[in-house]
């Protein structure tokens, strides 16, 4: 038996991500504490963990972000270590340093590199001080909207602006023209206020036809700083991620490996410890600028999993327990080619509303190199409380037209119906031309897909089998509504009766 | 399989009556079990659908054989067919009107939150002429932030909330003056 690592670990988090630690855990023999608000009594990460408490009511703010309630939780229940998932308090240097004091392992970076990280400003200023590439914009943020003008005219239009706290395109805009810039930096530090309790927003160029490709480092306490190539993220709808995938097309091995030099360089810089993902923008020529690192584990990170065979989350943990980055991790290649598809509860016909109610039917795909990552069961009602992620389907193929082909089949063979999902959507994106051609920009969304109506034909359909549901259930059917003119089914009256079943030979 | 054959052709007179509805129009369906299935008839088309298993539905189209999820839950039918999810809502004989309540109310003269949530910024005010599709208010759901236009031309006539108000979808925020 190797040593135990931890005696028991609290996964401070809810919805796919806590179920995927709670199964590291295990993978580790590690027994787990979820820690669930009153709205997830029932959810699938309560259920799973091997212990798990209530710490409060649904809004965030008095459960998953209530840093000492979830700190005392730890210490009733002997765990001597938190994993923060991702959101909520993953990048909040408060929770690192209360852990600290507590005795309790936090299983991430220093509050000192969150905090460095954190702030977008002073992270760049660091970074270029590294000799690490920076997109040309403002050095610090901006006071009043005369100083963004001026940014914004030396910079050159169309510029982005930006959250100093900032994280998921939240507080995020592009402006094209002087004229919308002043409308934008409001509703920029009001989106960043109520995110982060932080306005500070800043200004810099804006890059047309960027790639957004990202690096997943590991850094462990014995100097050990390696990383384990690229995810290319560059399909994002409201500058959310939507599809990932691994290697990217526009990697040359030279671009690969002085990009991963510079993510280590990055990683370094900032005294960094555990997983960490360096993110760049990669222009038309090859040229790329530091953007930002994700002090924490990444919504995307099974691709890197597929592709290089490492359990990123076991790594977390070991490395939080003081062990050097497994060797597996160090020698690993990249090989084949891995595609996430985030699964979202909105609905991609009317403007990508967020969507809310029960799963009523439930069905995941399966097969050879087919992976779901989900919080969610037939049954779950999601709710408008939390993220709208459903799920994250991820596969892995030899090479990428494969990996193309075997998402979209996948994405057909995920079924959730009593909510609307972005499962269509994402398998126009995987269809399109120049999805197929490689061409994934990250204004691919905008440019691509165009407004979505769904064919008459299919509302016809759709009614069609609607009433075959109703004739041959109509025990369901008579709950709430009821239907107009209808008769007692005959089959009702015909007693058992199986579909395919032989009634003689 | 003879006997199958017998089972459909025992109740060939019967027929179901459904009405659907999707947005604002009505689908009206005519329903009977066959053989091992039901055919449906819609204006001039028929469909012939076999069930596949629980919530699933088989049918050939063009010649071509397709797996249907639907599952119906109270007045609503939520149904699949290849990743197009479209929700029909079953009318109810006691209520006369067919915009039910719940999940993205439309009307012409007033305007709802999409989602419940958090008014954060009244782009207009009361007595205001307005046109369709113009962006009457941000309204903030699910942390973010959505922009709620009008459904038609017309004049604002109240204003039923004010910014950092918590609104729910029953309650319109906007009510609009419209010209019929």
């Amino acid at each position: 038996m190797t040593k135990k690592l931890f005696n028991r670990i609290l996964v401070s988090n809810r919805g796919e991500i806590a179920v995927r630690i709670i199964n590291a855990c295990r993978l580790l023999g590690i027994p787990s504490l979820a820690i669930y608000s009153t709205a997830d009594r029932g959810a699938v990460h309560a259920q799973s963990a091997d212990k798990a408490v209530e710490i409060g009511p649904p809004p965030p703010r008095e459960s998953y972000l209530n840093i000492d309630r979830i700190i005392e939780a730890a210490l009733e229940n002997r765990c001597d270590a938190i994993h923060p998932g991702y959101g909520f308090l993953a990048e909040n240097p408060e929770f690192p340093e209360k852990c600290k004091k507590a005795g309790i392992t936090f299983i991430g970076p220093s509050a000192e590199s969150m905090r460095l990280m954190g702030n977008k400003v002073q992270s760049r200023i660091k970074m270029a001080n590294a000799g690490v590439p920076l997109i040309p914009g403002m050095k610090k943020a901006g006071a009043d909207i005369a100083e963004f003008e001026k940014a914004a005219d030396k910079a050159g239009y169309p510029v982005l602006i930006k959250a100093a706290a900032g994280g998921g395109g939240k507080g995020m805009r592009i402006v094209k023209e002087k004229k919308g810039l002043k409308e934008s930096v409001e509703a920029a530090k009001r989106e960043a206020k109520n995110a982060f309790n932080d306005d500070t927003v800043y200004l810099e160029k804006y890059i047309e036809d960027p790639r957004h490709i990202e690096f997943q480092v590991l850094a462990d306490t014995h100097g050990n700083v390696i990383h384990l190539f690229e995810r290319e993220c560059s399909i994002q709808r409201r500058h959310q991620k939507i599809i990932e995938e691994t290697p990217s097309v526009a990697l040359t091995p030279e671009i690969r490996e002085k990009m991963g030099k510079a993510a280590v360089n990055v990683a370094r810089a900032a005294d960094y410890l555990n997983a960490g993902t360096v993110e760049f923008l990669l222009d038309k020529n090859g040229g790329f600028y530091f953007l930002e690192m994700n002090t924490r584990v990444q919504v995307e990170h099974p691709i890197t999993e597929m592709t290089t065979g490492v359990d990123l989350v076991a790594e977390q943990i070991k490395i939080a327990a003081g062990e050097k980055i497994s060797e597996s991790a160090i020698i690993a290649k990249q090989t084949g080619h891995s595609i996430e598809c985030r699964i979202y509860a909105e609905d991609a016909e009317n403007g990508f509303l967020p969507s809310s109610g029960e799963i009523i039917y439930y069905k995941e795909p399966a097969g050879p190199g087919i992976r779901v990552d989900t919080g969610i069961v037939e049954g779950t009602i999601v709710g408008v409380e939390y993220d709208p992620i459903l799920a994250k389907l991820i596969v892995y193929a030899p090479d990428r037209d494969l990996a193309i082909s075997k998402m979209i089949n996948a994405l057909k063979d995920y079924k959730i119906l009593g909510i609307k999902t972005s499962l269509k959507f994402l398998m126009d994106v995987l269809a399109h031309p120049e999805f197929k051609a490689g061409r994934t920009y990250t204004d691919f969304i905008d440019r691509n897909m165009g407004e979505r109506i769904i064919d008459k034909k299919l509302i016809e359909l759709a009614a069609a089998v609607s009433s075959a549901a109703l004739i041959s259930k109509p025990a369901i059917s008579t709950a709430g509504g009821g239907v107009k003119r209808t008769s007692p089914s005959p089959w009702q009256t015909i007693g058992t009766w199986e579909i395919g079943m032989r009634i003689s030979k | 399989m003879a006997d199958n054959r017998d089972l459909g052709n025992r109740y060939e007179d019967f027929k179901m009556m459904n009405e659907f509805i999707y947005r604002d129009e009505l689908i009206e369906t005519s329903a009977e079990p066959k053989n091992d299935g039901v055919n449906v008839s819609i204006n001039a088309n028929r469909y012939s659908i076999i069930p596949a298993g629980t919530g699933r539905y088989s049918v050939e189209l063009n010649g071509i054989r397709k797996t249907i999820c639907c599952v119906i839950k109270d007045n609503k039918s939520y149904v699949d067919i290849d990743g197009v999810l479209v929700e029909l809502t079953i009318p109810s004989d006691d209520s006369g009107n067919a915009a039910g309540a719940g999940g993205g109310n439309v009307e012409k003269d007033k305007v709802y939150a999409p989602m419940p949530g958090k008014v954060v910024k009244l782009l207009v005010n009361e007595g205001d002429e307005v046109t369709k599709k113009q962006p009457l208010v941000i309204v903030e759901a699910m942390k973010m932030e959505n922009q709620v236009n009008s459904p038609s031309d017309g004049k604002v006539k109240k204003i039923n909330f004010a910014d950092g108000d918590q609104v729910d979808t029953d309650t319109p925020i906007i009510e609009l003056e419209i010209e019929e």
